[in-house]
C-alpha cells in the first residue's frame, strides 16, 4: 500500500485519506459564461503527468494538498493548503445593468 | 518405514511417531515430516491424479511449488502435501480421481488424448451455446480440483501490521548473509522464510565434492543469526505479494501480515526446471533438489537405483548425495558435450559413476500399472534441438533431474523489476529494480556459494544504508566464476506425454499447436493454452513455453517477453483476506434501552435504530399504533443519530449564507431555521436546521448518513475561502430525544423549571437552553412529525437518564416510545421529504419542490449557478404527493415506476398507508405535466399491473401547521 | 454496598460491559468509575502489567479548538508543545495533547485531577470565544487506557501505525484508524511498563471494548479497574 505524508499527522497508508479531486480555480458563478460554470462542475483534466490534488486525512478531517506525477505514481509533495490559499475570498452580486 | 540414519532427515525427530490417515489408510512418520515426505517413506508414491488424463502423479519439487502435491485435508482442498507438516489425526484424501487414487476409472481418458487439444473445450462445446452449461457440469468434475464442503465451520483467522528497518525476504545462504550484515549496521531486521527451517539450499544441497562446505555454512550462518538480538526470524511463512513502497503480504498460519517492510532484500531464489521428455510426469521422476530434500530433510530414500540428467554442476552434487544416501547411481546423463571438470565430477568419478555427456532423456519406461519408472532411455544429442534416432536404455526406479533454473522473482516483477534471459547458457540477470529494494544469491542470477554469500552481504549493507544505518564500507570478498551450465534442450516426442505444464497436462505439441494456430505473442500464448495458469503458476512451465516461442517466431528470449506476476504469489485462503471483520457500530445512549422494550433495530449507517417495538408479526399494527399514540397521545424517538455541527466564530452567518441555499445572516438568535444543501452541481445532498445559539454561532443539524461528507466538505471549502469560522463534528456528543405529540408539553413540563414551554414563549421554531430532570438540554421546537413536540439535546453521557426521566415523567400520559418506520410514515403524511430516499443522485431544489428554502438576494451559495441554470431549462420532472383512492388496488412499492404511453414519467420514493388519513398515500416523481393537483397518472407495480394514482396538494396531514404550533 | 452506575444520570457508555465483566465502582468526578474487578489487588496490578483493558470514561477531558486556541489556552496558564502530535504535561497533572495547531485535547491524571481542566472550561464562553471553541471531549470521545507489554504487539492487530516503543516515543499522538474507527492513541507512560491511551467515538464504545477484547485474548488480556491503572502510575 503506498505511503503519503500528511502535512499534520505524517507519513500514513494511503488508506488513511481520501481524495478530493484536483485543485482548480471556481468561476465568479455571478460572471461567468454557463459554459465555463459547467466546465468547472463536471470536467477534471485527468492529466498523465504531474497533477495538484486535494487530499484529505479522513481522521482528523484535514485537507491539504499533494503533487503527483500520474505517470511513475509517485508522490512529489504534500503541504497545507494555506500555501495556496492565503487571502479570504469574498462574493459580490454582479452590478444591476446601468440604466441608460 | 525405512530411515536414512543421521545426519541424514535433518527435520525430524525420530523420537516422535505422528500418525494420520491418507485414503483411509492409516500412515505414520515423524514430527517433522510433511504429508509427502511421510507417505514416501511408507512407500506410497502416487500423490494425486492429473487434471485432464487422470495419469498418476508423486512428488516433484518436495517443496510446495507444483500442483502434483495438492491434496484434500478434511474440509480444506488443496492443500500441499509437500508443505504441510503432519498432525496426529490429519484426515488426507487425494484429489481428481473416480474410483481410487490407485485405480482411477477416467485413467483411460488419456487413450483419447490426441481428441483433447489445446482449445479442445472452446472449440468441441462451443456449439450449439445451451448445451456448454450441461458440459461445463460434466468438465467440471472430470476435472476437478478437491471438494468444498459449504458446511465447514468458521476458523478463527486474523491479520496483523507488522514493521521493519530492514526486510530479507528468503533465508537461504543470501538472505542469512543480507540479514546478518544490516543487522550488524544496527538496523532490525525481519528475516522471512516459508520453510520450517532457514538454510534454504545450505539445508538440503551440495556445494562441494566433499560435501562439507553446505553444512559448516549453514551452521556458522545459523549460530550467528541466533545470536543477532536484532535480527527476527519468522518461518514457516509465505511472503505472497509486493505492493506499492515495500509494502508486502505474508501469511503465517491463520494469520495474514501486512509488512511495511523497510527497505528490502529478495532473495528467494530460484525454481529447478524439470526436462522434457516422455513420461516425465511418472511418480519417481523428480527434481534433483527434490531428491536432495528427501534425502537430507527427511531421510528418505527416494528410490534405490537412479539416473541423474543434468545440464550443470548441481546434478552432479544431487548425484553424490544420493550415493552418499545409499542409493545406487545408474548414469549421470549431462546435456553439456564437454562439461567442466571439477571437484563435484573428479568425486563422482572416483565412485565410479558413468558420466554420459552430450546426452539426453528422451523417454521413461513406466512399470506395468505405471505408477513408477522401470528404465529410462537416453539419446546422443545432434545439436542444440535434435537427438539421435537411437536409445541407449537405464534400468532405474527413479530419475533426479537437473534441468536450469528459472528465478523466483515474482516480487521482483511485482515491484517493476526485468529477468532478462541469456539465449544459450541459462543464466539470466534483473533489472530496474526499484530503489529500497535489493535482489540477492541465485534469484539474481548467481550461483556458486562464494558470489552468493558475498551478494547477500552486499544487499544487506545497502538495505541498511538505506533504512538510515550508516555503515562503513568493509572489504567484500572477490567474486570467483560462475559455474557452467547449459539450457536443456526441449525436443518433443513423437508420442507426446512430454509434459510442459504437469498442472494443465500440457505438452510440447500442445504450445507448437498453439504458436502455430497464431498465439505468438507470450501472453496469448498462456492464455489459450492455459500454460502457467494452473496452481503452480509457471513456475516450471513458463520458461519452456518462452524458449519454445522464441524458437518458432525465430527471436531471442528477451525479446519473447515474460508472463506477469501478479500477487498472491501462493495460495491464500478467503479466511485469510477475511481475517477478524472489523465492522463499526454505533449506539446510542439509549441502545440498551430500546432492547428491554423489545425494539427490532436496524442499521442507519454505522449505527442501529429502533425500526418498531414489539412483535415482528405484528409489524404493520405496531408501527401504526406507535404512529396513532403521537398523533393522538405523546410518543417519544431517541434521534441522537441525527448529525450535529458546531459552526461558531464572527464568519458563522456568512458561512452557512454560503453553504446552504437560504439565508442565515439575520435568522435571530434562539430561532431555528431550515438549511439545504446542493452541491456544486446544483444537486440536493443533505438538510436540517440550523439553531442560532448567539451571534456567532450555529448549531446546525445534518441527516445521520450525511453528516460525515458535511462535515469534511464544510471543511474544504473554508480550506479555500478562509472565513473566520470554525466547524466542529459533534452527531456523537449530544445524545437526542423527540417527545412529540398534543400531550407533549405537561410531560416536558413536569421535568423542567427553567424553561417558559408557554407557545407564546417559546413558538414553534424556537431553540431554548435549560435543563431536564436536572441534566442540561438544548430544546427545539420543530417538528418533522407535524405534532407539537420538542427535540431535547443533552450531553451524550446523560441520555439514558433523560429517557428513564422521561419515559417514567409520561408514563401516567401513556407515552410510549416509536420507531424509525412510525416516524417515516408521519412524515410522509406532513409531506416532509427524506433526502436521498425522495431524492436522488439527481434531484434539483426545483424538482423536490424547495424553491421557498433558496434565497435570491446573496451572492453566493454552492451550486448557487448550477441551479440558476436549471431555472432557467425548465424541469424534466417534479415530485409531488399522490393518494390511491382504490381501496381495494394493490399497493406499488417504493421505486415503483410511474408509466405513460409506455413511457417512464417517474417513479414512487415513499409509500405509506395512513393510519391517520385511511388511505394510501405516497411521494413519487412525475412528469411536470402530471404534477397539478387533481392530475391521473398510473404505477406499474410488481407483475405489471396499472395503479391509478391522483396527484395531491401537500402536506396530506393539517395544511396550515396549527397542530405543531399549538 | 457498592455505587451503582445507573446511580448518576452522567454514564459510561461501556457501564453494562463493565458490570458484566465483574466490575466494583466507585464515585470519580460525577459518575462511577469501575475501579476493580474483584478483591485481589495484587492480581489486577500484575494483569495491568501484562495487558489490561481501562475504562476511563469517568475521567476529566475537555478540548478547545480555533486559530487563536493557543493564545487563549496559555492565557489560562497551559503549557503547549509547538508541534502538533505531542503532550505536554503540566504541572497540576493535567496532560495537554495539541492535535493540531488549532487544536488541542487536555486530559486528567488517573487520579481524576485535572485542575486546567475545570479552570479553562469555566472560563470559557461563547462571549469571550475570540476564536477558541471548546469541544465537548468528555462527550464526543470514550477513553480507555491499555496498559502491559503486550500493547504494542496488540496494537500490530488493530492499528496501521507503528506503535512500537522505539518508533513512538512517550507524549507521542497518533490520530489515526484503530479497528477501522478514528481514534486517538497517545503513549503515556514513561519507559518501563507501555501504556496508551486510546479516545474514540463515544457511539462505539460497545463495539470497541469487545473488539479489543477479542483482540487482547491470545495474549491473556482483561479489563483492569482504574486502581490497578493508579498503581502503575
Amino acid at each position: 500500500m503506498k505511503l503519503m505524508h500528511c502535512p499534520l499527522n505524517g507519513w500514513r497508508n494511503i488508506q488513511e485519506f481520501t481524495h478530493g479531486g484536483e485543485v482548480v480555480a471556481e468561476p465568479d458563478p455571478n460572471r461567468c459564461s454557463d459554459a465555463e460554470w459547467a466546465e468547472f462542475v463536471f470536467m477534471e483534466e485527468n492529466k498523465a503527468g504531474m497533477v495538484r490534488e486535494w487530499w484529505c486525512h479522513t481522521a482528523t478531517a484535514y485537507w491539504f494538498i499533494a503533487e503527483r506525477d500520474t505517470v511513475k505514481d509517485e508522490i512529489i509533495r504534500t503541504y497545507d493548503a494555506g500555501e495556496v490559499f492565503k487571502e479570504r475570498i469574498e462574493f459580490t452580486r454582479p452590478e444591476p445593468p446601468k440604466e441608460a | 518405514m525405512e530411515r536414512l540414519g543421521a545426519p541424514f532427515g535433518s527435520d525430524i525427530d525420530r523420537s516422535e511417531s505422528v500418525s494420520f490417515r491418507f485414503e483411509g489408510a492409516q500412515v505414520s512418520g515423524y514430527r517433522g515430516d510433511t504429508i509427502a515426505s511421510a507417505l514416501l517413506a511408507n512407500g506410497v508414491t502416487t500423490l494425486s491424479r492429473s487434471f485432464k488424463y487422470h495419469r498418476p502423479r508423486g512428488v516433484l519439487s518436495m517443496c510446495g511449488q507444483d500442483s502434483n502435491t495438492l491434496v484434500q485435508i478434511g474440509q480444506q482442498p488443496n492443500r500441499l502435501a509437500d508443505r504441510v507438516a503432519i498432525e496426529a489425526g490429519l484426515d488426507v484424501t487425494a484429489q481428481n480421481y473416480w474410483g481410487s487414487l490407485e485405480n482411477d476409472r477416467l485413467a483411460h481418458l488419456r487413450h483419447f488424448s490426441r481428441f483433447m487439444p489445446v482449445g479442445f473445450y472452446y472449440k468441441a462445446f462451443y456449439k450449439p451455446r445451451w448445451a456448454w452449461p450441461l458440459w461445463a457440469k460434466l468438465i467440471r468434475r472430470i476435472a476437478g480440483l478437491g471438494t468444498v464442503d459449504l458446511n465447514t465451520p468458521h476458523g478463527y483467522y486474523d491479520k496483523q501490521y507488522l514493521f521493519s528497518d530492514v526486510t530479507v525476504i528468503g533465508a537461504g545462504p543470501a538472505g542469512m548473509a543480507a540479514a546478518l550484515r544490516a543487522a550488524q549496521a544496527g538496523a532490525k531486521v525481519l528475516l522471512v522464510d516459508e520453510n520450517a527451517e532457514i538454510g534454504g539450499a545450505l539445508a538440503y544441497a551440495r556445494f562441494d565434492g566433499a560435501g562439507e562446505l553446505a553444512e559448516a555454512t549453514h551452521a556458522e550462518l545459523a549460530a550467528k543469526i541466533a545470536a543477532e538480538d536484532r535480527i527476527r526470524v519468522m518461518t514457516d511463512t509465505m511472503c505472497t505479494g509486493w505492493y506499492a513502497d515495500n509494502w508486502l503480504s505474508l501469511v503465517k498460519g491463520n494469520r495474514l501480515y501486512k509488512l511495511r517492510a523497510g527497505a528490502l532484500v529478495v532473495a528467494t531464489g530460484c525454481y529447478e526446471q524439470p526436462l522434457i521428455f516422455h513420461n516425465n510426469d511418472l511418480p519417481g521422476i523428480m527434481l534433483g533438489s527434490a531428491a536432495q530434500r528427501l534425502i537430507r530433510l527427511y531421510g528418505v530414500k527416494p528410490g534405490n537405483r537412479a539416473v541423474v540428467a543434468t545440464a550443470n554442476r548441481d546434478g552432479y552434487g544431487a548425484a553424490l548425495d544420493l550415493l552418499d544416501a545409499g542409493i545406487e547411481v545408474a548414469c549421470v546423463v549431462d546435456v553439456r558435450a564437454d562439461p567442466p571438470e571439477d571437484d563435484m565430477s573428479a568425486a563422482l568419478m572416483r565412485r565410479h559413476v558413468p558420466i554420459v555427456a552430450g546426452a539426453t532423456l528422451r523417454e521413461a519406461v513406466p512399470t506395468s500399472g505405471g505408477g513408477g519408472v522401470r528404465a529410462v532411455k537416453i539419446a546422443r544429442l545432434e545439436g542444440a534441438e535434435k537427438a539421435a534416432r537411437r536409445y541407449d536404455s537405464f534400468a532405474c526406479d527413479m530419475i533426479a533431474m537437473a534441468g536450469c533454473y528459472a528465478p523466483a522473482a515474482a516480487l521482483l516483477h511485482q515491484a517493476g523489476g526485468r529477468v532478462s534471459l541469456a539465449d544459450d547458457s541459462g543464466a539470466f540477470s534483473v533489472h530496474d529494480l526499484p530503489a529500497q529494494l535489493a535482489a540477492a544469491g541465485s534469484v539474481a542470477g548467481t550461483n556458486m556459494l562464494e558470489n552468493v554469500l558475498g551478494d547477500g552481504v552486499a544487499a544487506g549493507r545497502r538495505a541498511a544504508d538505506e533504512a538510515g544505518f550508516s555503515v562503513a564500507a568493509t572489504s567484500e570478498p572477490p567474486r570467483v566464476a560462475e559455474a557452467d551450465a547449459s539450457a536443456w534442450p526441449i525436443i518433443g516426442h513423437s508420442r507426446g506425454k512430454d509434459f510442459v505444464d504437469f498442472d494443465e497436462d500440457l505438452q510440447v505439441h500442445d504450445i507448437e499447436n498453439a504458436l502455430a494456430e497464431g498465439y505468438r505473442h507470450i501472453q496469448l500464448l498462456k492464455r489459450f493454452t492455459t500454460n502457467g495458469m494452473g496452481p503452480s503458476q509457471g513456475r516450471h512451465a513458463t520458461l519452456p513455453a518462452i524458449r519454445l516461442a522464441a524458437r518458432r517466431t525465430g527471436a531471442r528470449l528477451d525479446e519473447t517477453g515474460s508472463t506477469t506476476s501478479r500477487p498472491p504469489i501462493g495460495p491464500l485462503t478467503m479466511g485469510h483476506l477475511a481475517g477478524r471483520s472489523f465492522e463499526p457500530v454505533r449506539y446510542t445512549a439509549m441502545h440498551f434501552r430500546h432492547l428491554e422494550r423489545g425494539a427490532r433495530m436496524m442499521p442507519a449507517g454505522a449505527w442501529m435504530r429502533p425500526e418498531y417495538y414489539g412483535e415482528a408479526r405484528a409489524r404493520e399494527e405496531n408501527i401504526a399504533a406507535e404512529a396513532m399514540n403521537v398523533r393522538d397521545n405523546v410518543g417519544i424517538i431517541d434521534v441522537s443519530t441525527l448529525g450535529g455541527l458546531e459552526v461558531r466564530g464572527p464568519d458563522a452567518g456568512e458561512f452557512l449564507n454560503r453553504m446552504y441555499t437560504f439565508a442565515y445572516l439575520k435568522q435571530p438568535v434562539g430561532r431555528a431555521r431550515y438549511v439545504l444543501m446542493t452541491d456544486a452541481a446544483g444537486v440536493i445532498v443533505d438538510d436540517g436546521v440550523a439553531c442560532r445559539l448567539h451571534d456567532d454561532h450555529f448549531y446546525v443539524t445534518a441527516t445521520t448518513s450525511g453528516v460525515d461528507g458535511v462535515y469534511r466538505t464544510m471543511l474544504w471549502y473554508n480550506a479555500q475561502w478562509r472565513l473566520k469560522v470554525d466547524v466542529t463534528h459533534v452527531s456523537a456528543s449530544y445524545a437526542g430525544a423527540n417527545i412529540a405529540g398534543p400531550n407533549c408539553r405537561e410531560v416536558v413540563q413536569k421535568l423542567c423549571d427553567d424553561v417558559d414551554l408557554s407557545p407564546e414563549a417559546f413558538p414553534y421554531m424556537g431553540v431554548r437552553r435549560g435543563h431536564v430532570a436536572g441534566i442540561p438540554a438544548l430544546f427545539l421546537r420543530v417538528g418533522f412529525v407535524g405534532e407539537l413536540g420538542y427535540e431535547l439535546h443533552v450531553p451524550a453521557s446523560q441520555g439514558e437518564a433523560l429517557w428513564d426521566a422521561l419515559m417514567e415523567a409520561g408514563a401516567d400520559a401513556g407515552i410510549r416510545p416509536f420507531g424509525v418506520e412510525a416516524q417515516r410514515l408521519l412524515r410522509l403524511e406532513k409531506g416532509h421529504i427524506i433526502i436521498s430516499q425522495d431524492t436522488d443522485g439527481l434531484t434539483t431544489p426545483h424538482e423536490a419542490d424547495m424553491a421557498w428554502a433558496i434565497s435570491r438576494k446573496k451572492p453566493y451559495y454552492v451550486g448557487m449557478r448550477s441551479v440558476s441554470i436549471q431555472e432557467a431549462g425548465g424541469l424534466t420532472r417534479k415530485l409531488v404527493g399522490f393518494e390511491i383512492s382504490d381501496s381495494d388496488a394493490p399497493r406499488p412499492k417504493e421505486c415503483h415506476l410511474v408509466i405513460r404511453g409506455g413511457a417512464i414519467t417517474g417513479r414512487v420514493t415513499s409509500i405509506t398507508r395512513s393510519p391517520t388519513l385511511g388511505k394510501v398515500i405516497g411521494l413519487a416523481y412525475v412528469a411536470p405535466d402530471q404534477a397539478e393537483p387533481g392530475t391521473e397518472f398510473e404505477i406499474k407495480i410488481d407483475g405489471g399491473a396499472m395503479v391509478r394514482a391522483k396527484t395531491v396538494k401537500l402536506p396530506f396531514y393539517d395544511a396550515d401547521g396549527a397542530r405543531q404550533e399549538m | 454496598m457498592t455505587l451503582a452506575p445507573k446511580d448518576r444520570t452522567r454514564r459510561s457508555f461501556l457501564y453494562r460491559e463493565l458490570e458484566s465483566a465483574g466490575a466494583v465502582f466507585d464515585e470519580l468526578n460525577g459518575a462511577a468509575a469501575a475501579m476493580s474487578y474483584g478483591a485481589d489487588a495484587e492480581a489486577e496490578a500484575a494483569q495491568a502489567r501484562s495487558l489490561g483493558l481501562c475504562d476511563l470514561s469517568a475521567l476529566p477531558r475537555t478540548g478547545f479548538k480555533g486559530w487563536n486556541m493557543s493564545a487563549w489556552l496559555k492565557a489560562q496558564g497551559a503549557e503547549m508543545s509547538e508541534a502538533s502530535n505531542i503532550v505536554t504535561p503540566q504541572a497540576d497533572g493535567t496532560r495537554i495533547a495539541r492535535l493540531a495547531p488549532g487544536e488541542a485535547l487536555l486530559l486528567g491524571n488517573y487520579r481524576g485531577h485535572g485542575p486546567l481542566i475545570e479552570k479553562a472550561d469555566s472560563a470559557w464562553s461563547m462571549q469571550e470565544a475570540d476564536g477558541c471553541f471548546q469541544v465537548p471531549r468528555a462527550e464526543t470521545n470514550f477513553w480507555l487506557a491499555l496498559s502491559g507489554s503486550h500493547v504494542p504487539a496488540l496494537f500490530a492487530k488493530i492499528c496501521a501505525v507503528d506503535l512500537r516503543p522505539e518508533s513512538f516515543a512517550t507524549h507521542s499522538v497518533a490520530q489515526t484508524n484503530v479497528a477501522r474507527l478514528n481514534a486517538i492513541i497517545i503513549r503515556a507512560d514513561t519507559g518501563e511498563v507501555p501504556q496508551f491511551d486510546l479516545l474514540s467515538d463515544i457511539a462505539s464504545a460497545v463495539y470497541l471494548w469487545r473488539a479489543l477484547l477479542d483482540a487482547m485474548a491470545e495474549f491473556g488480556g482483561k479489563p483492569v479497574g482504574l486502581a490497578a491503572l493508579q498503581e502503575l502510575n
